[in-house]
């Protein structure tokens, strides 16, 4: 099997168990985005499969080979450091050929693959600069260029982006998704940023306390999060989440908790006819909140207390409360409406989320 | 914003600068100076500073009646042996300290500087007493044994300092890129390091160059230093000053060499640009 597979894999030091225990597979060709808050063992999960981290019990295999014990040459793989790593005695160029010229690749060729990555990263007017006469953008591209150059099975990169600003992040996305076009190679990917993780991945792996939440491309995650976690995660802002109940009222099933009243929409019907029904979390998406009324049957009215709109340009973000509990609502209403005010607001019912509380689960 | 100060400060500036270089040199012109004077403007009960006719009789006689060159190259010997072995072994040392977890790190490593404090002078005699115990030969072996545990524990600490800001990932990017254990330590940290290891050396090498009272005790008629040897010409009949001076400024031009040539390696903010702070 051609891929990364990670099969039971268990990663502690001594007492603590950072991974109790992970399977995944990553297929050939695939970006695949490991995301999930700090401490969550999304690092350490790429450290392993690069292995510069032992596995403390399982398999890790690469295009087929078991690597689970392999040194981390022997993996065919390219690594982007958080920190770009940049070797600072030597120039760009230097940086890039460095693995080359340990393999003891020809220097015609050598040249010529530094060449190519150089150009494709627009980075040959600096070749034979130091890293440290480079602004934050160049030196994250010649990280990159270091292992474009490599021509590896399989590219790895640790959060990096994370040290640039927000500017030069959303242009550095984009080259990546370019890169990956390119490239066609497996790149697995770890940050702690959604937003980067929706724009560029194929699936996304949403990790907790070492544990895969979901699996999923970035659609699935976010229109059909399985769990209250994945359902906070993915997402901005983020969905709100609030407790609740189930009642039937005149035969029809609405969700109901301080301040609200919603009707259950029919995908959700059977499942939430078996659930506990006093135990619900209800989440509601900001982005699903409307203004007024579109008149499809399917927008529920709901009274929010507004604390402040926030003007986004064509949109306003509002904090606000329902039943004293605080709620964020997105709703676009144009660049030149008012600031918002409390009063009757619209929530999309097809596009609500229920939860079992106990469990975490979605209904 | 840079201050604009005014012309007292200024001045007052250069006069304390002009005063301190005066206290340092002082001494160095002394020796300079008399080391190509000859004894009757020595004695002279009235000292001459500046004009004085030069001669060369105090080189002539340590250079071609002394033991100069035997002495010179036995120092050579000591000191840079003992230094390429303090740097490889407090290298070697220092970055197992920084890198590698173990039982009892992090005591070695503040306690290592408490070693170095303990002068010299406390050591000579268990010196003797461990190499009469021993019987061992009074050769340059022993002074490089001794000369390398004496700078160990200082060079142990300053590369320490040195290894510890060199961010672990350059090391994991160069082992992913294929490089080995000892391509990683010499293709990428050693380059990093050199300003360390420049800084250790000056230091080891001086001190190893300098050192009297072990070397006094422990080297024979044929192992003796250059320290040693000069002291050799103050004798019952008295001080041979000329002499002295002479030898002392010809010990001087070695390690002066040598400080030159490794200052040359001191580049401060080496991992500049590396990683991103």
């Amino acid at each position: 099997m051609s891929g990364v597979v990670l099969r039971d894999v268990v990663k502690a030091y001594g007492d603590v168990v950072i991974i109790p225990k992970l399977d995944l597979e990553i297929y050939e060709g695939e970006f695949v985005v490991i995301v999930g808050p700090s401490g969550c063992g999304k690092s350490t999960t790429l450290r392993m499969i690069a292995g510069l981290e032992m596995v403390t019990s399982g398999e890790i295999s690469i295009a087929g080979k078991d690597v689970t014990y392999a040194q981390p040459k022997a993996r065919d793989i390219a690594m982007v450091f958080q920190s770009y790593a940049l070797y600072p005695h030597m120039d760009v160029a230097g940086n890039m050929s460095f693995a080359l010229r340990l393999a003891r690749v020809p220097k015609a060729e050598i040249a010529e693959r530094v060449q190519r990555a150089a150009e494709m990263l627009e980075l040959t007017p600096y070749l034979d600069r130091k890293p440290k006469d480079l602004s934050g953008g160049q030196r994250q591209r010649v990280a990159m260029g270091r292992s474009i150059v490599r021509d590896a099975y399989c590219f790895l990169f640790d959060e990096p982006l994370s040290n640039l600003d927000a500017k030069l992040r959303a242009t550095m996305r984009t080259e990546l998704a370019i890169l990956h076009k390119k490239l066609e190679r497996t790149m697995v990917y770890v940050t702690h940023d959604q937003i980067e993780a929706m724009t560029m991945a194929d699936r996304i792996v949403i990790m907790k306390d070492g544990v895969i939440q979901q699996i999923g491309s970035p659609r699935e995650v976010y229109t059909a999060p399985e769990n209250l976690f994945v359902a906070g995660f993915i997402g901005s802002p983020s969905m709100n989440l609030m407790d609740a109940e189930l009642t039937r009222n005149n035969g029809a099933l609405y969700v109901k908790g301080q301040g609200f009243e919603l009707p259950v929409p029919g995908r959700l019907q059977e499942r939430a006819d078996t659930a506990k029904k006093s135990n619900i979390v209800l989440g509601l998406r900001p982005e699903h909140f409307s203004a007024a009324d579109r008149g499809n049957g399917a927008f529920a009215p709901i009274e929010l207390a507004v604390d402040v709109a926030e003007y986004i340009g064509s949109s306003q973000f509002i904090a606000a409360s329902v039943g004293g509990k605080n709620l964020t609502a997105a709703v676009e209403v144009g660049p030149d409406a008012a600031p918002m005010e409390s009063g009757t607001y619209y929530f999309d019912t097809e596009r609500l989320y229920l939860f079992d509380r106990e469990s975490g689960q979605a209904l | 914003m840079r201050r604009i100060d005014s012309p007292a400060r200024v001045w007052g500036h250069y006069a304390s600068l002009i005063i301190l270089a005066i206290i340092c040199l002082t001494p160095i012109w002394v020796m300079v100076s008399t080391s190509f004077k000859n004894e009757v403007v020595i004695f002279d009960a009235k000292p001459v500073w500046f004009f004085f006719f030069p001669t060369m009789e105090n080189y002539d006689y340590i250079l071609t009646r002394g033991k100069f060159d035997r002495y010179f190259v036995n120092s050579v010997i000591v000191a840079t042996v003992s230094t390429f072995l303090t740097l490889f072994l407090g290298g070697l040392c220092a970055y197992a300290l920084a890198r590698l977890e173990f039982k009892g790190r992090r005591f070695v490593a503040n306690s290592t500087l408490l070693v170095r404090m303990v002068p010299p002078a406390v050591l000579a005699v268990p010196a003797f007493a461990m190499v009469v115990t021993l019987n061992l030969n009074a050769d340059l072996v022993v002074l490089i044994f001794f000369y390398t545990a004496l700078n160990l524990p200082f060079a142990i600490w300053l590369l320490f300092g040195f290894y510890k800001q060199i961010p672990v990932e350059l090391e994991e990017a160069a082992i992913v890129d294929g490089a080995s254990p000892l391509q990683v330590f010499f293709q990428v940290l050693f380059p990093m390091m050199k300003s360390g290891y420049a800084v250790a050396g000056i230091f080891t090498f001086r001190i190893a160059w300098n050192e009297f009272i072990l070397a006094l005790l422990l080297t024979g008629r044929n192992s003796r230093t250059l320290p040693v040897g000069a002291a050799g010409f103050i004798t019952d009949t008295g001080v041979e000053w000329g002499r002295i001076m002479a030898m002392g400024t010809l010990i001087v031009i070695p390690p002066l060499l040598f400080t030159f040539f490794a200052a040359r390696q001191i580049i401060s903010g080496l991992t500049a640009g590396s990683v991103k702070g």
